[in-house]
C-alpha cells in the first residue's frame, strides 16, 4: 500500500476525505487492481518474454546467431595474387603471370530453373561458340545437378571472357518459385572467375630449371615448384553480403584484404649464356644421337649457375606436349592404347626432369683432378712422380686395365693427368689411402647434396651410390681414384671441380640471385655460400695449372680456345650399374690463371664416338668462347693464333677504287672488286669485322653489282689447308677455330651450313679438332 | 500531483450535468453530447507519434527489398511504404477526432458496436474464401479483420457494462437479492443470478468472442482477446475473488508445463505443432524457418545494430519481413540498445494509458483506456516474444510497425478513445 500511495491516486485521496465513501473504497479495487496488473503486465510480459527474449536472443546467443546468419549471407572470395615474375640476371622475363578468366556453370541452378531444357541449350550453345569448346563437354558438366560449380574453361582470354559477361546479361522469361512471372538473367548459370596464366616468353628457355605451373597456378616442378610459397603470395579476400538469390547487397559492406603479390626472382641465369648452352647442347646431342646432354655453367667464385641445360627439354608453356619430336612419333606408333599412355607419362616425366641435378653417372676420368687434389695437398706425391704405365695394374688380385692397352709409359703427375692414365691415378690413390681419400672424397661434396635451390637434387646414397668408408676396399679405392665405382650428379661434379678453380673453396651452388617485392625492391640477395676450404690455394693452381696442360696438349685438346686460357678435364665412364652405355663428359674452367667461369658437359649414351675429349670437349670449347666474350673475358693468343686471327678490316668505303686496293694488298689482304664504279660504295666484310691474314675483301663500286651471293660449300672433316683452299675458291673468308697445338685436325663444324647463300666474302667460322691423343678410354 | 479541479475545468467545456444527460434531457447542446472538450494527454499523443514514425519508418526500411522482388507489391520498393504512411495519415485523422468524442456517446455505441461486431464475426465465418483461414472480410478493395473490431467491441462493452452493472451490486435492493435465504430452487437461482449476473455476462460474451475468433482459426487473436477479457475481468468484475486468480494462473501454468513436457497429451495435430516448436533446430520448415531467421536476424544485431537501413536479412532471408516479424529487423538494424528502447517507449505508452485511466473518475472511461492499452501491451509482448523465439509462431501484429493499414487505422482509432477519455482525467496535461 505504500507504494500504491506514492503514486497519484486521486480517486482515494477523495475517498478519505468524503464521508461515506469508505464502503466504496473497500469495495471497488479497481485502482489495486489495475496495479497489479500493470506490474503483471509491464514485469512478466514486456520484462521475461520481451526483454528476456530480446536480451537471450541479441545479446546472450546473439554472436551464434548472427554466425549462422553470415554463413549464408557472406560470400568469401578470393582474389587470387598474381604470381611472381622470374628475370634473368639482366632482368629479362623469362616467366610471367598475366589474368585471365575461368569460365564455369551452376548445374544446380539450371537443373532447378523451370525452364531448363531451354537455358541449357542456350548456355551449351552459346559457350561452345565463344571459348570454342565441345558442346557435348558443357553437356556433361551440367549433368552433374549436385554440383553449384562446374568449371568450363580454364585460361580464358579477355576477349573471350567478355563475350560470356555479354552472354550472361541477356534475359530470360520465366517464372519464379511462387509461380510469378519474372525475368531473370543468364548470369544465374553461367559465371566468370578470374584465372591467371603462366606466361613463358622465351618458350623452351631453360624450362628444366624454370618448371612449371599447374592449372590451379601450383609450382609444380623446377624453380616453380621450389619457390611456389615465395611466388605465391598472399592471396586477398572479398568478404561481401549476398541475398538469399545470391545477387550482390547494394551499399552492403565489403571487407577487401588486398592481395599481396607474389614475390619476384632474379635468377643468376644469363639469357645469353643460357642460350649458347642450349643451342651447343641441342647440337650435341644431335651429333652424339645421344640419349641425353647436361649442361651446367657456373660462376667458379660464386657458385651462381649462369646456364643449366638439358635436353631433351620441353615448352613450359604447354608442358603436357613431348617437345622432342622424335619421341613423339615413337609414341604415336604405339598400337597399344595402355602402352602409348604410359610411354606418353614416361616420356612427360622424363622431360620435366632437370638432368643436371637429377641424375647422376660416375663421373669417370674428371674425377681424376679431385685424387689429384688429394694427392697434392697431402703430399703423398707431388709433380716430379713418376710412374710407368704399361697398360695395365694388378689390384687387390684383380687386373685393372688402361684404356691405353699398350701402355703410356713412364709419367710424372702432369702427364698423368693429360693422358688420363688411370693405372697413374690408381697408384696414387693407393699412396693416399683409404683414410685419406675418403676424407677428401667426403670434402669435395660427394657424399652429399649441393644445396642448390632446385627441387630433387639427386640425393647420395651410402653404400647405394658411393662406398662408405666401411665397405671400401683397396678394390674400390682403386676404381674410385680414376672416378668409377660410384655415381655423382652434374651438378656435384661441377661443383667439385668449381672448388679447384676457385682457390680450393667449395661454394654452394644457387640459381636465384634476388628476390624483389610488388615494387620491385630486393627483399632478399643471396649471398654466395663458402661451403668449405677442400684444399690450399697453392695446391688449387698446380692442379688448374696441370688442367690447362690437359687442354693444350692432353685429352682434353679439342676444348681449346684461342686465347681463352681454358683448363679442364675430360670423361668417359661406362654405365656400370645399368650395364651398357657411356657417359662423356668434359669439366673445364676459364681462364686457367684466374677462372671465372666453370662449364660441365655431359653427353649421356652417345652412339659411335663415345670419347669425352672427342663429343664433350669440343661443346665446351664452342660455349667457353662464346661466353668469354660476352664477358669481355681478356683474350691472350699465342703468336701463331695472332697471326691466324688477323686483324680488323680497315674502312674503304668511299675511297678510290685504286687506292683501296694498293691499301688492302699491302696489308696483306687479297682483293676482289666487283662493277666498274670508280669509288668503293660498300665492302665485306664490312669494317671493323675480322679477317684471317691473307683474308678475302671485296669491294663494291656498283650499285648494279650490290648483292652478288655465294653458295657455302660443305666446309667439314677436311684438314685445314684444304677447308681454307675451298672457302677461298667459293669466295668466302674462313676463320678456323680450335687448338693449333694439336697435330691430325681436321674440321668438325661450320658456322654457316653447306648451301646457303651469303653474300661474296662472308667469313664462314669453321671449328676443327683433333683426334689424335685424346682418347681416355 | 496535487491539482485542482477548478484548474481542469477552466479548460473543459460548460460543465454539464451528466445524470441529466444520460436521462436524455436536452438541456445541453448536442454537440457537447457527442465531442468531448478539454485538453488531452499530450505525452500520450507525443508516445503514440514517436511509436509511429519509428513504425512507420523501419517497416519502409523491413519491406522496400521484399516490395521490389515482388510481384504482389508489383515491383516497387515503395509499394508498403506509400500505403502504409496513407493510412497512417487517415489513422491519425481518425485519431485525432475520436480524441473529440464524448464518452456519453461511446456509453451508447458500446452495446451495438458489440452487436455488430459479432455479426460480422458470424459473417466473416459464412461468407466464402478462397483462403484456407476465414479471417478477413473484403469490401472492394478495403480489407480488414472482424476480429480487430470484436477486440475494440469487447473493450467497449466491458468497460460499458462493467461500470453499469458496478452499481448494483451496492444496492440495498440487489444485496437484498444476494442475501436472501435461498429455500427454494427458484431462490437459489435468483440469489445466484443476484449474486453472479455480470460474471456470467462478461464470461459468457468473452467466451462467445473466442469461440467465433478461435473458428477463424486465429489462435493468436483468440488468445490475446482471452487476455484483455481475462484481465479487464479481473479488474472490473471483482466479485471474483483472487485466490480464483492465482489458482486458475497455477493451473494454466501447470497445464503449458505439462504440455511441453508431454505433448501427447493434447490431440495430434496440436502435439505436432509443440513438438515442432520445441524441436525446430531439426525441422527447418515453414513456420520454423521464419523463426530461425529471426533468431539470426535479431542475433545479427548484436548491441548496436547493423545501421538503419543496413539489414541483410530482409534481403530474402527472413520472410515476409514487413508483416508480423517486423521487429526482427529493427533489431538487427538499429541493435539492441535501441530496440530496447523502442520496447521502453510501449512500456512508456501502456504506463501513461494506465495513468491516465487511474486518474478518470469514471468507471467506464477508466476501463476503457485500461482495455485498449493492455491490449497494445499485449500484443506488443506477445509479438517480441514470438520473434524472440519465447513463444510459439502465431501471427501477432506489432503495434504500429506491421504492415496493415486497417489495424493501423483502428489501432489509431484506439487511441483517439484515450486520448477523449484522457481530457475527463484529472491530471497534469504537459
Amino acid at each position: 500500500m505504500a507504494i500504491w500511495a506514492n503514486l497519484s491516486n486521486p480517486n482515494k485521496r477523495k475517498a478519505k476525505r468524503g464521508p461515506g465513501k469508505r464502503k466504496q473504497r473497500r469495495s471497488d479495487r479497481l485502482y489495486e487492481r489495475s496495479i497489479i496488473v500493470l506490474i503483471v503486465l509491464v514485469v512478466l510480459f514486456f520484462g521475461v518474454i520481451g526483454a528476456g527474449g530480446l536480451i537471450k536472443v541479441q545479446l546472450v546467443n546473439g554472436a551464434k546467431y548472427r554466425a549462422d546468419a553470415e554463413d549464408t549471407q557472406l560470400r568469401d572470395t578470393v582474389i587470387a595474387a598474381r604470381r611472381g615474375t622470374i628475370y634473368d640476371c639482366n632482368m629479362n622475363v623469362v616467366a610471367e603471370s598475366s589474368s585471365a578468366a575461368r569460365i564455369y556453370i551452376n548445374p544446380h541452378k539450371i537443373a532447378e530453373e523451370p525452364k531448363h531444357a531451354e537455358v541449357l541449350e542456350t548456355v551449351v550453345r552459346q559457350l561452345s561458340q565463344i571459348l570454342e569448346i565441345s558442346e557435348d563437354g558443357i553437356r556433361t558438366k551440367a549433368s552433374y545437378v549436385g554440383y553449384g560449380y562446374m568449371a568450363v574453361k580454364y585460361k580464358v582470354e579477355k576477349k573471350q571472357a567478355d563475350a560470356v559477361r555479354k552472354f550472361m546479361e541477356t534475359e530470360l522469361l520465366t517464372t519464379n518459385a511462387e509461380g510469378e512471372e519474372i525475368r531473370r538473367k543468364y548470369s544465374e548459370f553461367v559465371g566468370v572467375d578470374p584465372d591467371v596464366i603462366r606466361y613463358y616468353p622465351m618458350k623452351g628457355f631453360a624450362a628444366n630449371v624454370l618448371g612449371f605451373t599447374g592449372t590451379d597456378d601450383i609450382g609444380l616442378a623446377g624453380l616453380e615448384l621450389y619457390y611456389n610459397n615465395t611466388l605465391t603470395g598472399t592471396p586477398g579476400r572479398i568478404i561481401a553480403a549476398k541475398s538469399a538469390g545470391e545477387t550482390d547487397l547494394p551499399n552492403q559492406f565489403k571487407d577487401i584484404n588486398d592481395p599481396v603479390q607474389g614475390t619476384s626472382l632474379v635468377l643468376t641465369i644469363d639469357q645469353a649464356i643460357q642460350r649458347y648452352l642450349e643451342r651447343s647442347l641441342e647440337q650435341a646431342k644431335i651429333d652424339a644421337q645421344a640419349k641425353a646432354a647436361y649442361g651446367i655453367i657456373m660462376e667458379v667464385k660464386t657458385g651462381a649457375i649462369k646456364g643449366m641445360a638439358c635436353v631433351s627439354s620441353f615448352d613450359p608453356n604447354d608442358y603436357q606436349a613431348i617437345a622432342d619430336e622424335a619421341v613423339r612419333q615413337k609414341i604415336q606408333a604405339i598400337p597399344d592404347e595402355d602402352e602409348r599412355a604410359k610411354a606418353y607419362n614416361d616420356a612427360m616425366f622424363t622431360q620435366w626432369r632437370n638432368g643436371a641435378l637429377e641424375v647422376t653417372y660416375e663421373p669417370g676420368s674428371v674425377f681424376k683432378t679431385i685424387t689429384a687434389s688429394a694427392a697434392l695437398e697431402e703430399g703423398v706425391a707431388d709433380l716430379n712422380t713418376s710412374y710407368t704405365c704399361t697398360g695395365a695394374i694388378q689390384i687387390g688380385g684383380r687386373t685393372i686395365h688402361c684404356h691405353n692397352r699398350n701402355g703410356h709409359g713412364t709419367q710424372n703427375f702432369t702427364k698423368g693427368l693429360m693422358n688420363s692414365c688411370n693405372p697413374y691415378w690408381i697408384t696414387i690413390g693407393q699412396k693416399l689411402g683409404l683414410e685419406k681419400f675418403y676424407q677428401y672424397y667426403t670434402a669435395f661434396g660427394f657424399t652429399e647434396t649441393t644445396g642448390i635451390d632446385l627441387p630433387n637434387e639427386a640425393k647420395p646414397k651410402p653404400g647405394i651410390t658411393f662406398h662408405t668408408k666401411e665397405s671400401m676396399g683397396i678394390v674400390e679405392l682403386a676404381s674410385c681414384s680414376f672416378g668409377q665405382s660410384f655415381e655423382a650428379s652434374p651438378i656435384q661434379i661441377i661443383t667439385a671441380v668449381s672448388a679447384i678453380a676457385n682457390g680450393g673453396k667449395l661454394m654452394r651452388p644457387y640459381v636465384v640471385a634476388k628476390e624483389l617485392d610488388e615494387s620491385g625492391r630486393v627483399v632478399s640477395e643471396t649471398k654466395p655460400l663458402l661451403r668449405r676450404q677442400v684444399i690450399s690455394e697453392a695446391t688449387a693452381k698446380t692442379v688448374a695449372g696441370m688442367m690447362e696442360q690437359v687442354v693444350s696438349g692432353g685429352t682434353g685438346k679439342n676444348a681449346y680456345v684461342a686465347g681463352g686460357r681454358i683448363a679442364g678435364k675430360t670423361g668417359t665412364s661406362e654405365k656400370l650399374s645399368v650395364g651398357r652405355g657411356y657417359v662423356a663428359s668434359f669439366c673445364g674452367f676459364a681462364p686457367a690463371d684466374n677462372p671465372e667461369i666453370a662449364i660441365l658437359i655431359a653427353i649421356d649414351e652417345p652412339v659411335g664416338l663415345i670419347n669425352g675429349g672427342q663429343i664433350a670437349a669440343p661443346v665446351v670449347a664452342e660455349v667457353m668462347e662464346d661466353v668469354l666474350v660476352y664477358r669481355n673475358v681478356e683474350m691472350r693468343y699465342t703468336e701463331k693464333e695472332q697471326e691466324e686471327l688477323g686483324g680488323v678490316t680497315p674502312n674503304m668505303v668511299a675511297q678510290p677504287v685504286e687506292t683501296a686496293r694498293t691499301a688492302l694488298k699491302n696489308a696483306g689482304y687479297s682483293v676482289r672488286v666487283i662493277g666498274d664504279g670508280a669509288s668503293v660504295l660498300h665492302q665485306i666484310p664490312e669494317s671493323g669485322q675480322s679477317v684471317p691474314k691473307g683474308g678475302l675483301i671485296i669491294l663494291y663500286t656498283d650499285e648494279s653489282e650490290a648483292s652478288r651471293t655465294v653458295t657455302v660449300p660443305n666446309l667439314l672433316e677436311y684438314s685445314l689447308s684444304d677447308a681454307s683452299y675451298l672457302a677461298a675458291r667459293a669466295g668466302l673468308n674462313i676463320k678456323l677455330v680450335g687448338n693449333f697445338e694439336s697435330n691430325h685436325l681436321f674440321t668438325y663444324h661450320q658456322s654457316i651450313e653447306e648451301g646457303t647463300e651469303v653474300p661474296l666474302g662472308t667469313t664462314v667460322t669453321v671449328h676443327f679438332l683433333s683426334n689424335n691423343g685424346i682418347l681416355d678410354r | 500531483m496535487t491539482h485542482s479541479t477548478t484548474t481542469r475545468r477552466a479548460n473543459a467545456a460548460p460543465a454539464r450535468d451528466r445524470r441529466k444527460d444520460s436521462a436524455g434531457e436536452t438541456a445541453v447542446p448536442w454537440t457537447q453530447r457527442i465531442f468531448a472538450y478539454g485538453g488531452f494527454d499530450y505525452p500520450f499523443l507525443v508516445l503514440v507519434l514517436v511509436l509511429l514514425c519509428i513504425g512507420v519508418v523501419m517497416m519502409f526500411s523491413a519491406s522496400y527489398v521484399n516490395a521490389a522482388n515482388h510481384k504482389a507489391s508489383n515491383y516497387d520498393a515503395f509499394f508498403y511504404l506509400k500505403r502504409q504512411a496513407a493510412y497512417a495519415v487517415l489513422g491519425i485523422i481518425i485519431m485525432l477526432l475520436a480524441s473529440k468524442i464524448n464518452l456519453a456517446f461511446l456509453r451508447k455505441a458500446a452495446v451495438p458496436v458489440l452487436l455488430l461486431a459479432f455479426a460480422l464475426l458470424v459473417a466473416v465465418l459464412v461468407i466464402p474464401s478462397k483462403e484456407d483461414f476465414k479471417r478477413w472480410i473484403y469490401i472492394g478493395s478495403f480489407q480488414f479483420q472482424p476480429s480487430e473490431i470484436a477486440k475494440i467491441a469487447l473493450i467497449l462493452f466491458f468497460a460499458y457494462a462493467m461500470e453499469k452493472f458496478q452499481k448494483p451490486q451496492f444496492t440495498p435492493a440487489a444485496r437484498g437479492a444476494g442475501m436472501l435465504p435461498a429455500k427454494t430452487f427458484a431462490q437459489r437461482v435468483q440469489r445466484f443470478w443476484a449474486r453472479w449476473n455480470g460474471t456470467i455476462l462478461y464470461v459468457g460474451v468473452l467466451a462467445l468472442a473466442a469461440v467465433l475468433i478461435y473458428k477463424e482459426n486465429h489462435v493468436s487473436g483468440t488468445v490475446i482477446t482471452l487476455g484483455i477479457g481475462a484481465m479487464m475481468i479481473f479488474i472490473g468484475e471483482q466479485r471474483i475473488p483472487l485466490w480464483f486468480y492465482f489458482a486458475a494462473t497455477a493451473a494454466a501454468v501447470a497445464v503449458i508445463i505439462a504440455v511441453l513436457k508431454k505433448p501427447d497429451l493434447l490431440p495430434p495435430h496440436a502435439a505436432e505443432r509443440i513438438v515442432s516448436f520445441l524441436h525446430r533446430e531439426q525441422d527447418q520448415s515453414g513456420d520454423n524457418w521464419q523463426t530461425i531467421q529471426s533468431l539470426r536476424t535479431i542475433g545479427s544485431g548484436g548491441l548496436l545494430g547493423q545501421g538503419l537501413g543496413q539489414s541483410r536479412q530482409k534481403y530474402g532471408y527472413l520472410p515476409e519481413p514487413q508483416s508480423d516479424f517486423v521487429f526482427a529487423i529493427v533489431c538487427e538494424e538499429l541493435g539492441f540498445v535501441r530496440s530496447f528502447g523502442i520496447l521502453l517507449l510501449y512500456v512508456a505508452l501502456v504506463w501513461r494509458g494506465f495513468m491516465i485511466a487511474l486518474h478518470t473518475k469514471e468507471r467506464f472511461g477508466s476501463l476503457l483506456v485500461m482495455g485498449i492499452v493492455l491490449q497494445v501491451g499485449l500484443q506488443t509482448a506477445l509479438n517480441i516474444g514470438v520473434v524472440t523465439a519465447t513463444l510459439p509462431n502465431t501471427g501477432i501484429p506489432l503495434p504500429f510497425f506491421t504492415y496493415g493499414g486497417t489495424a493501423l487505422v483502428i489501432l489509431l482509432g484506439e487511441m483517439g478513445i484515450v486520448l477523449a477519455v484522457s481530457r475527463v482525467a484529472r491530471q497534469i496535461k504537459l
